[in-house]
């Protein structure tokens, strides 16, 4: 997952140094829009050369800002595309994970523990964010562990991150290509089963 | 699962949700910026001040173009200038409404309508004191003067406001400003 992480920097460093540039550029468009226009006025004779040109450079910067406006938004966009896929992933993912504790039927506490498992904590962690004994944390441990058939906490990571690895969980909503290169047109995966595993 | 870490750690539950593009943020702190620089140590007698009160006059030249055709948090849509819901908006803060708005609250959107209006005539007076036309001209000195003066009560009331309104949704505008996030708060509601 990492590696999807970061296109997402660079697209976020990519647009700053784009609005940087259309900032500056079309600060020296407008000025030298304003030069051009006094010029008008001053030295006005129809056919100038030199006015032309200047006219034309004039048209041209400004009509590169605003080309440089439009590719900034659309790289916005594609960013917030992207976003919305993420967010998708991250809804599904929490979806499995829910209907694997309900599989289980883990009671509150035990879903509670079985989450921050889930993120890396470790019991002495859980037992203090819980204001509970370490040792009944390490019996919902034990119970989660037995419930969902595990052998123990890195089993039971691993189940969740087997689910993560094999299905394109990335459809729907995303026009992004799948960051792991998981084929488009696999079909849609059925929903989660977790009495397979268990 | 990097990615689900990252955003839930901090505070629980609380939605980042981007609002501000670069192009946004660059063009108020540039702004701010030259505001701030000729008000205070700039010479207003100089061509330095002058040159920065051209480029605030661009920089909200360029803000108007991007509101028509930037993206959607940009324009115009997102923050139309109506009293009517601003004093809509007034009514329900005093009664203790904590909605979340993505963009400027229509009372921030009057604000923002009110300074680009008067950078814009500060620099038009300001053009025109330099022009031969109108170069000593009384009136327009004393307009770039009211517009000064309009500008700085003006300036103190959006920052006012700012404090304020971080204060009641508990969502901080300035960071929001620098990082182009907001940070709500789970089950606050947002318009």
């Amino acid at each position: 997952m990492r590696l999807s992480i970061w296109p997402a920097k660079t697209r976020e460093r990519r647009a700053t140094i784009l609005a940087g540039l259309i900032l500056v550029q079309a600060i020296s468009a407008l000025f030298f829009i304003g030069d051009v226009i006094e010029d008008f006025g001053t030295a006005w004779q129809l056919g100038d050369p030199h006015l032309v040109l200047e006219f034309v450079a004039a048209l041209a910067l400004l009509a590169g800002v605003v080309f440089l406006m439009i590719e900034l938004r659309s790289l916005l966009s594609r960013m917030s595309d992207m976003q919305t896929g993420l967010d998708v992933a991250r809804g599904r993912m929490a979806e499995v994970i829910e209907a694997f504790f309900d599989e289980w039927t883990l009671t509150g506490a035990e879903r509670d523990v079985a989450i921050m498992i889930l993120k890396g904590l470790d019991n002495d962690n859980i037992a203090r964010i819980r204001n509970t004994a370490a040792g009944t944390v390490r019996a919902q441990a034990t119970r989660i562990y037995g419930k969902s058939g595990t052998e123990g906490r890195a089993q039971f990571i691993s189940l969740f991150m087997e689910e993560l690895m094999a299905g394109d969980f990335s459809q729907g909503g995303s026009n992004d290509q799948p960051a792991r290169g998981a084929p488009r047109d696999s079909p849609p995966k059925a929903p989660p089963s977790p009495q397979n595993r268990t | 699962m990097i990615v689900a870490t990252a955003q839930t750690s901090g505070r629980e539950s609380a939605r980042d949700i981007p609002v501000w593009d670069p192009l946004v943020r660059l063009i108020h702190w540039s702004l701010a910026s030259a505001i701030l620089l000729n008000s205070t140590i700039v010479d207003e007698e100089s061509t330095v001040h002058e040159w920065i009160g051209y480029v605030a006059l661009a920089l909200v030249g360029i803000r108007l173009i991007w509101a028509i055709i930037g993206p959607k948090h940009a324009r115009f849509s997102a923050f139309p200038p109506s009293p009517l819901r601003a004093v809509r908006y007034l009514r329900s803060v005093v009664q203790g409404n904590r909605t979340v708005h993505l963009t400027h609250n229509p009372l921030g959107a009057l604000m923002v309508y009110n300074i680009w209006l008067t950078v814009i005539v500060l620099g038009v007076t300001g053009y025109m004191m330099t022009t031969l036309a109108y170069f000593g001209a009384e009136w327009v000195e004393e307009a770039h003067e009211a517009a000064f003066n309009w500008l700085v009560f003006s300036v103190a009331l959006h920052v006012a406001g700012v404090a304020f309104d971080t204060w009641r949704s508990g969502v901080n505008l300035v960071r929001a400003m620098i990082i182009g996030r907001k940070r709500v708060a789970e089950g606050q509601e947002v318009e």
